[in-house]
């Protein structure tokens, strides 16, 4: 029982790291929330959905929506943030101006699917469940945890492999300098913000097959829990967000499971006093490097 | 006095300020020279409590003032300028010379929160009295003008006048001439002369060495982070050691 | 006449207890704190009030004092940990807090009502009452603006490092701030609920903390004058067609992006910004020159 929560939770964790990793990278090249990433995430599962709904191949569906929600990323970068990157007030700016995003996104899916609960067709994903060491193991668990970790894998062989990913940290480091040096900071701007969609994109396929609900508000939560997962991992840190996507996701699934029924309906509030708290006695996480949310000098 | 006994700060491995022990007296100008990056301005961070520091200890007259809050060392009696001004660029000059006199700015808080007359009449006291200020730097002209769309100079004077409204017995200036011409700061050398005649400490970051010489009864020189010589002016300048480290620096 | 305000009171209502909760946002931003928690502390006030008048039969007075209280005290509470953080993680802490009021909202079901929310709330705050408190408010805030805490707003806003080194203490002055935005949000949300007869939870939630934050970002967030016509603008605009209501939050999405992006300070402040500069109009070399 315990092996088997535990295994979900990895397989959540693995979804949770595609859309948490997106976040963290922009704040880390940024130090901008975007605030419309689960809006992004959403409209993966709406294009994905939308393509199988037209008769389209499930795979059809996956690449428009990775390709999809990666180009609404940047459409995000460009009309939220480069004016405001360019008058430096971007940390206020940019949260305001991508809640804006997110609103026009959500309302534009609430549009297109006449605020229905829309749902893969059945068999959509083959339904098929192995069972061995007394565990359950679905196909689509399979599928998940392998597209999940590819996908990390090539983001991780882009950040740190190529030549990209070396001008990516640079301009994360100091976009000045990276300037000076002839890096685009532009283009790695949007580079990035595509990145990021694209991970998101394929999360939000991947949560409307496996809880075959797929709503407009459906980015809400995953915004929510996409906060207390890149706070964990440390601002900005991509390893730091990969292990604590899993950590959340397994924590999350063992408070489902094991809670009192008499409080379980609390799940949510304890989720949000731990982040609080995270806030307060570790605002760099696990592996964040610098103190971001720190002490304002010795007050 | 003004007193740093070893200060340090580290950051890194870097050492920023090392090991550093300065006297800053009253009622006399006292001199910090030292070329970039020689951890002068870190040092008036660390004395005015807007970075901790690593080790040693700060005193301002009895009160330790090592670990104390930014606004407590304000109160004990210590003002600064920026050397990156830090003016409220919208506001207008009085505006600006107005939140100077925060330590004296006192009312009951049912009265600040209703306006009632007794904070009515504190705002109308600071007023005219940052408007004397202004008359006094011969700034009258700007009183009503946005702090940010002044020349260099006169946004320099607005933060010594901002500094001088606590009425602070020690005052830390950190370059307060850059960019102006020789007929500003020979003006700004009378009125710190004035401010050290009223009984105040200064201490004066500069890189203008005429300037501080002429100004100076007493000179540091820091560089690397440490201190490498002191004393009058004309023997600190000769030191071969600071010659080394401003043609080598 | 009289028919003209029989049909527009119901928009006159929800203009004033959306002016209490804009002016509750405004004064922590004011002070230079990134806070959305003004839905949760107009909840728990809402909620005070509500409970106490269905629950225990309290009079409404009580019931407003209560919330009152409640309100400002949560933010009292809330600004602790706060006056800690920076930026954007006092943004993240605080939707954690509205969402942490809003799920105990949901679970506390025999005392709140859950889901279902509380009913049969008596109507006992008319157009009068709510007309008193938010001109009570916007005294409160105009007088403040022109006293100590004011100008020790203004500083903080700004400049942190420089307000501190001229002797402001920020971590009072944004507590004052945090209290005082709860008390007129705990004060509001006890309004609403005498007003609506009704409440639930999902009230007070994300689209209600959007809400506010658009009046505020529309109208301007350093001059009085801001949140009034933020507000004004926003309760008005949807009733004058109705595409602009039934697309009321896409307009919320386009205009906080467009406001940001091109009028950053909100229309107040950019007004009286362009009315100083025309009146000074630059009298000889003195500006700029060096």
């Amino acid at each position: 029982m315990l092996a088997q929560q535990l295994l979900n939770g990895f397989v959540v964790g693995g979804v949770y790291a595609l859309f948490a990793l997106g976040f963290t990278l922009v704040f880390g090249i940024q130090r901008v929330l975007n605030l419309a990433h689960g809006a992004i995430f959403m409209s993966g599962a709406f294009i994905a959905y939308y393509t199988v709904a037209a008769g389209g191949p499930l795979w059809l569906g996956l690449a428009l929506a990775v390709i999809g929600s990666g180009l609404i990323s940047v459409l995000v970068e460009i009309v939220c943030f480069r004016r405001l990157r360019r008058s430096g007030d971007e940390e206020f700016g940019g949260i305001i101006s991508s809640i804006g995003a997110s609103l026009v996104i959500m309302t534009i899916a609430q549009r297109i699917s006449d605020t229905q609960v829309l749902r893969f067709p059945f068999e959509t994903f083959p339904v098929i469940i192995w069972r061995f060491w007394g565990l359950r193991v679905s196909a689509l668990q399979l599928f998940m945890l392998a597209l999940a970790l590819a996908l990390v894998v090539v983001l991780g062989w882009f950040i740190y492999r190529t030549a990209f990913g070396r001008q990516v940290r640079a301009v994360t480091q100091n976009e000045r300098a990276a300037m000076l040096m002839g890096i685009n900071p532009v283009r790695i701007h949007m580079q990035t913000f595509f990145l990021s969609g694209a991970l998101a994109g394929a999360a939000g396929v991947l949560v409307g097959l496996a809880f075959s609900s797929i709503r407009y508000t459906m980015g809400e939560p995953f915004l929510m829990y996409g906060f207390v997962i890149i706070i964990l991992g440390g601002l900005g840190s991509i390893p730091g967000a990969l292990l604590a996507s899993f950590l959340f996701g397994m924590g999350q699934t063992m408070l489902t499971a094991y809670m009192p029924s008499a409080i379980s309906g609390l799940n949510e509030a304890f989720i949000f006093a731990a982040l609080f708290l995270l806030l307060l006695f570790r605002p760099h996480g696990l592996m964040g490097r610098e103190a971001a949310g720190a002490l304002r000098g010795r007050r | 006095m003004l007193r740093l006994r070893n200060v340090s700060r580290h950051i890194g491995g870097i050492r920023a300020v090392d090991d550093v022990s300065l006297d800053i007296p009253p009622g006399r100008i006292t001199g910090l020279i030292g070329p970039n990056g020689a951890g002068k301005t870190t040092i008036v961070n660390l004395i005015t409590g807007m970075m901790p520091l690593t080790a040693g200890s700060i005193h301002l007259g009895g009160t330790d003032i090592t670990r104390a809050p930014a606004h407590r060392i304000c109160r004990a009696g210590l003002a600064r300028t920026f050397q990156n001004m830090r003016l409220m660029a919208d506001e207008t000059v009085i505006d600006n010379v107005m939140i100077g006199f925060h330590r004296h700015d006192r009312c009951a808080l049912p009265a600040a929160l209703l306006n009632l007359p007794s904070a009515r009449r504190m705002t109308a006291t600071l007023r005219r009295r940052a408007a004397a200020m202004i008359a006094e730097f011969g700034m009258e002209r700007f009183a009503g003008f946005p702090a940010g769309g002044l020349s260099y100079g006169h946004q320099r004077r607005v933060e010594i006048m901002r500094a001088l409204a606590s009425d602070p017995a020690f005052l830390l200036l950190d370059e307060p001439i850059a960019g102006m011409n020789d007929v500003e700061a020979d003006a700004l050398a009378a009125i710190f002369r004035r401010l050290a005649a009223e009984g105040r400490g200064i201490l004066l970051i500069e890189h203008d060495m005429r300037f501080v010489a002429s100004l100076c009864d007493h000179v540091h020189v820091l560089d690397g982070g440490r201190l490498i010589a002191g004393g009058r002016p004309a023997e600190v300048l000769r030191d071969p050691a600071v010659i080394a480290a401003y043609l080598g620096g | 006449m009289g028919q003209w305000i029989i049909a527009y009171t119901p928009l006159v209502d929800l203009f004033l207890l959306h002016l209490g909760f804009a002016y509750a946002q405004y004064i922590v931003l004011r002070a230079g704190v990134f806070s959305l928690a003004t839905a949760g502390l107009a909840g728990i006030g809402a909620y005070t009030a509500g409970v106490l008048a269905v629950k225990l039969g309290a009079h409404p007075a009580l019931g407003v004092a209560a919330a009152t209280l409640a309100g400002s005290g949560a933010a009292l509470v809330l600004s602790l940990p706060l006056a800690r953080l920076r930026g954007v993680y006092q943004a993240i802490a605080t939707v954690a807090f509205v969402q942490i009021v809003y799920s105990v909202n949901l679970w506390a079901e025999p005392v709140t009502g859950g889901a279902m929310g509380l009913n049969n709330i008596p109507r006992t705050a008319g157009t009068g009452v709510l007309a008193v408190a938010a001109l009570g408010t916007l005294y409160l805030v105009w007088a403040m603006e022109r006293t100590r805490l004011g100008r020790a707003f203004n500083a903080i806003r700004q400049d942190e490092a420089m307000a501190a080194t001229l002797g402001v203490d920020i971590v009072r002055h944004q507590a004052l701030a945090f209290a005082l935005s709860g008390a007129i949000a705990g004060l509001f949300g006890a309004l609403e609920a005498y007003h609506a007869y009704a409440l639930d939870p999902g009230q007070f939630a994300f689209p209600f903390l959007i809400a506010i934050l658009s009046y505020v970002i529309l109208g301007g967030r350093n001059s009085v004058a801001g949140p009034l016509i933020g507000t004004a603008i926003l309760i008005i605009l949807p009733e004058l067609a109705r595409p602009l209501a039934e697309n009321r939050m896409l307009i919320y999405g386009v205009m906080l992006i467009l406001v940001i992006n091109f009028l950053p300070r909100g229309i107040a402040d950019s007004l009286i910004l362009a009315w100083r500069a025309r009146r000074l109009a630059r009298p000889e070399p003195a500006a700029g020159e060096p």
